[in-house]
């Protein structure tokens, strides 16, 4: 066994795990996949955080879109979503997704999961943006949370084996180009190589790239970096989903999200005037519109001077009754009560945040991104959402891709390829580099998050996406400085920040037309979305560019 | 932006053979929570600061911490001027970082049945209180019963009777739950109180666990004595001397004007075991002008059987009591049992309203004693401070009767929740931390306001243990013996 430990290195590989499938992250597409995968054995699941308390799922709170009634259909879901996505979406991946959503909720259930349900005894659903059937199961306003831990529960019972607290750097291939697995780091900054036939990558979103963003500190777009480090081609990137609804107060809360499920039970919003503005933007959807409309009406209300003192506008549910919000929006009510507002008798103040990445690693139906032996699911895997997500539709996601990535990473056969010794040598002298640096990478991560808020937000333009390039790729070049071993973890994130955002600025400089949640004020081309001549952009190491394509006229 | 000055402990097991504080001050925006503090001190001052943060917003259960010795969400709590910041009570890792693990391997996981299909709605909405928890661990961080014996923490319970309601799961909760300490808890509510949930584990999880295990005949024996005795006598004490009820009259009339009328609720204990503390308490009544009516049909609050799980003929005990009272046309039914007050309060549907002796006290006012010349101090009720939220006005009181009051951290006594009776080496290894607690303060006596409170630290403490009415009755005889004595 070879340990690589050269002696100009102080960082040197302290364990090597062997692992059929490797799966990295454990929000709910990754536990999902881990679960599935456990039926072909050797299942080794990689967390940064303790398991259950990472990633964006725990924190979902509005629901999951499944096709559950007789009088809603598969047919009318893939409509909703393709409509809500701008058909940006791949209609394959539309197809999984609505097709096995049902299925997926059905194995939630049967694992235990404590979902509301109604009077006759089917999962309780509720309106969200931009579906015409009420279809979105939930769990009061914890739905994420309900999924994730039924989900342990389940992967309890397999035989995964589960490194908590240990973070990935890079993903390592053999000497064919296949992905063989990864190199990690612990709480203490021990260095883990996981050696695998498959890896599921499985690590979730991003928009902590941004500097008002819903995300947890753990939605770093690490996967979105190291995918394409890897080679991997990425879609989409552009595409970033702004919630309508963020909290706007206090300071360092600004971001956090007000779930969509406070307009789904009848929250409705208004500007500092009290007009009830989404009567000028979609009279007919009003709040319940999808989230790109609803979040530009909200910030074009604030730029053109009728939002609040903070910034913000009014979103309003005191004409629901007490119990309504205390049974149905449990959470919310304790997070504004905690900041000293009580939504059961005044409204609460949002303005957009960062939300989600539509974009993300090329996949096919079966989760094979465009590396053989690398698989992904979940937020980092792009297509599913097209250029607008409807909520719901992301918990659904976890489930029936994470299942799938599980299923088909599970059937690939052993690698029989060298591990390229070259590139974990190399990862190991960039963590002793990070000993040598002389920025403080919160610094760096501050700077960014400014730079992409203001130059790759809702509104956007060329000279303004170019300049937050510029700036980025200067951040990017910074030497940062880890303090001790623990801190290189926060330096390898910090890199893998400025990677994700370059990727999202790129992607929007290659898009000209306004679709969903990506608009130009500068677009050259006015499109509409069922007929638009463009497709996916696309992202690596090899190329960059748009698809175009041909639409029936 | 505003400036905050923060105490942290700081431990590298590498380094430090002990935890040390240190001190930092930073810049933070208004409304900062804790979180943002530890980030500033990170950012700013040292990034080697070791803590768990993630969703930000209270819902992932990572970043516990004591912020001044209670367990909080760092991402919630505000952050104030002067605050010390300590991990949870767990073994450190390093700084605030603690080993959840261990306990969260303990939480149990559903064994679905095979055939398992959606619950009813009765089920769900059964299940969902039980459901919040983020597993970040507060409560077994603040747990008396886990400061003495391996309990497995108020969160294990919490997942044992969420899945005892689940009707997919296969697994023999009663066991598990019985195997984990469910007989150690002392229903103190501390775990209630720290829940970022507010989850009610002792009322919603444990008593109900314990009643199942009733069921099953699983209760301890020690606690079906006492459920034989009640229902055999309706009374938890047995009879070894004259009662309080054979004592007095159905009413007191007080001594001068009537000010006030409130129906006397005795409770067990001060019937039974120590009526003259109930004695007392009438004479303070008269002297501040309260008619008490004590209806003499009254019967045991039922207390000792809700706290073990024993409720079969609750409902009785209840249908009696109510009675007893509504038929005279009773408004105010005052107790000075904290432990009769919660139960009377809180498990009963009462159309009269319940107060506890130190409320009406305080409420009416009372006429000032003589101050006694010592120096006391005052020991919480559980079933007072949680289960009624009374914190002020036995303070109140008692600094008008003592030459001086000094605090002392408030924890239970060990004896609540059946555990004096059922587990007593528990119930002895809590007194004995009351006592390291009350010996601490210096103080010349322990002052309380529950016979169960005031009985076991007794039992624990060489310090004298007395009810507040008896420190009360003491100042109006040394006022009236010095009014005597000038005279």
């Amino acid at each position: 066994m070879v340990l690589y430990n050269a002696p100009t290195n102080k960082m040197h590989v302290d364990e090597i795990v062997d692992a059929h499938v490797l799966v990295v992250g454990s929000g709910g597409a990754g536990v999902r996949a881990a679960i599935e995968a456990s039926r072909y054995g050797g299942v080794v699941m990689v967390s940064k955080t303790i398991a259950g308390k990472g990633g964006c799922t725990t924190m979902a709170e509005g629901g999951y879109n499944a096709v559950l009634r007789d009088r809603d259909s598969i047919q009318v879901h893939r409509e909703d979503t393709l409509k809500g996505g701008a058909y940006l979406n791949d209609p394959a991946l539309v197809d999984a997704l609505v097709t096995e959503a049902p299925e997926r909720m059905a194995d939630l259930v049967r694992w235990g999961a404590v979902f509301d349900v109604t009077e006759d005894r089917m999962v309780a659903q509720r309106p969200f943006g931009g579906q015409r059937f009420p279809r979105t199961c939930y769990a009061g306003d914890r739905t994420g949370h309900e999924m994730i831990m039924t989900l342990l529960d389940r992967l309890d019972a397999t035989d995964t084996h589960l490194y908590q607290e240990v973070s990935v750097v890079d993903l390592v291939k053999d000497e064919n180009g296949a992905v063989a697995g990864a190199i990690a780091l612990d709480r203490d900054g021990n260095v883990i190589l996981f050696r695998s036939d498959a890896t599921v990558l499985a690590t979730g979103g991003g928009t902590q790239v941004y500097d008002i963003s819903t995300n947890s500190a753990a939605g770093t777009g690490d996967g979105f970096a190291m995918a394409y480090r890897a080679g991997a081609e990425l879609i989409d990137m552009e595409m970033v989903q702004f919630h309508p609804t963020g909290a706007v107060y206090p300071y360092d809360a600004r971001g956090r999200l007000v779930t969509e499920a406070v307009r789904g039970e009848g929250g409705i919003l208004l500007n500092a005037r009290r007009e009830r503005f989404m009567e000028r933007y979609d009279p007919e959807r009003m709040e319940l519109s999808t989230r790109d409309v609803v979040a530009r009406a909200i910030a074009t209300e604030v730029l053109e001077g009728r939002g609040t003192s903070r910034g913000g506008v009014y979103l309003d549910v005191t004409h629901l009754s007490a119990e309504t919000i205390e049974s149905r929006l449990p959470v919310m009510l304790e997070q504004f009560l905690a900041y000293g507002v009580d939504i059961r008798r005044e409204p609460m103040e949002v303005a957009p945040t960062a939300h989600h990445i539509m974009g993300g690693v090329r996949i096919t139906p079966e989760c094979r991104t465009t590396l053989p032996g690398l698989f992904a699911c979940g937020e980092v895997a792009g297509g599913v959402h097209g250029a607008n997500r409807l909520g719901g539709n992301a918990l659904a996601e976890t489930q029936v891709f994470g299942k799938r990535a599980g299923e088909f990473a599970g059937k690939a056969p052993a690698r029989s390829g060298r591990i390229d010794d070259a590139a974990i040598d190399e990862r190991l002298r960039m963590l002793d580099g990070f000993f040598e640096g002389t920025v403080n990478p919160a610094d760096v991560r501050k700077d960014l998050k400014l730079t992409m808020w203001n130059q790759a937000g809702i509104f956007r333009n060329a000279a303004d996406l170019r300049a937050a390039l510029e700036q980025i790729r200067r951040l990017a070049d910074q030497r940062l400085r880890a303090a001790s071993t623990a801190n290189l973890l926060e330096c390898c994130t910090v890199r893998n920040m400025c990677t994700t955002a370059s990727l999202i600025v790129r992607c929007a400089l290659l898009r000209p037309e306004n679709r969903g949640a990506h608009v130009r004020r500068d677009a050259g081309v006015l499109t509409d979305p069922a007929t638009s001549p463009f497709g996916h952009t696309y992202i690596s190491l090899a190329r960059e560019g748009i698809e175009r394509r041909e639409v029936a006229a | 932006m505003k400036s905050v000055t923060l105490r942290i402990s700081r431990f590298d097991p590498a380094r430090d053979t002990e935890p040390h504080f240190e001190e930092y001050t930073v810049r933070v925006n208004e409304g900062a929570r804790v979180l943002h503090a530890l980030h500033a001190v990170r950012d700013e001052h040292d990034p080697t600061l070791t803590y768990r943060y993630c969703c930000g917003s209270g819902q992932c259960g990572s970043c516990a911490v004591r912020v001044d010795g209670k367990p909080v969400l760092a991402c919630m709590e505000e952050a104030r001027d002067g605050m010390t910041v300590e991990p949870l009570d767990l073994p450190v890792l390093k700084d605030l970082m603690v080993d959840l693990e261990p306990v969260i391997a303990k939480i149990a996981r559903i064994c679905p049945a095979p055939d398992a299909g959606l619950p009813a709605r009765e089920e769900i909405e059964a299940i969902k209180p039980l459901r919040d928890c983020i597993e970040c661990l507060c409560c077994v961080s603040a747990c008396p019963a886990l400061q003495v014996t391996d309990f497995a923490g108020p969160t294990v319970l919490r997942q044992e009777m969420r899945l005892a309601l689940d009707p997919r799961d296969s697994g023999d909760r009663i066991t598990d739950a019985i195997e984990k300490g469910l007989f150690y808890c002392t229903t103190c509510k501390r775990c209630t109180e720290v829940c970022p949930k507010e989850i009610d584990i002792p009322g919603k999880a444990i008593e109900k666990l314990r009643e199942i295990a009733n069921r099953r005949g699983l209760t301890l024996p020690r606690h079906q004595e006492v459920a034989r005795l009640i229902q055999e006598t309706g009374r938890s004490v047995e009879r070894t001397q004259p009662t309080f009820l054979e004592q007095v009259p159905e009413v007191i009339e007080p001594d001068g004007p009537v000010r006030g009328e409130v129906g006397f609720f005795v409770g067990c204990m001060f019937n039974g075991r120590v009526p003259q503390t109930a004695l007392d308490a009438m004479e303070v009544l008269k002297r501040n002008g309260i008619r008490v009516i004590v209806p003499h049909d009254q019967v045991c609050c039922g207390s000792p059987l809700i706290r073990t799980g024993q409720t079969s003929f609750v409902e009785d005990l209840k249908k009696k009591n109510i009675e007893a009272f509504a038929r005279r046309g009773i408004k105010t039914v005052m107790t000075i049992c904290a432990g009769c007050g919660a139960t009377l309060k809180n498990d009963y549907e009462t159309p009269f309203e319940v107060k506890d002796v130190t409320e009406v006290l305080t409420e009416y006012g009372i006429e000032p004693p003589a101050k006694l010349d010592i120096t006391a101090t005052y020991h919480d009720p559980c079933h007072l401070l949680r289960g009624q939220g009374i914190r002020e006005q036995p303070r109140t009181l008692l600094r008008e009767a003592v030459r001086e009051f000094v605090e002392m951290p408030s924890q239970c006594c060990g004896a609540g929740g059946g555990v004096r009776s059922g587990v007593p080496e528990e119930a002895k290894a809590l007194g004995a931390k009351r006592d390291e607690a009350v010996r601490a303060t210096g103080a010349d006596v322990v002052v309380t306001v529950c016979p169960f409170c005031e009985f076991h630290i007794a039992d624990c403490t060489d310090v004298p243990v007395k009810n507040l009415v008896t420190i009360l009755l003491e100042g109006y005889r040394k006022k009236d013996a010095e009014r005597e004595g000038g005279a």
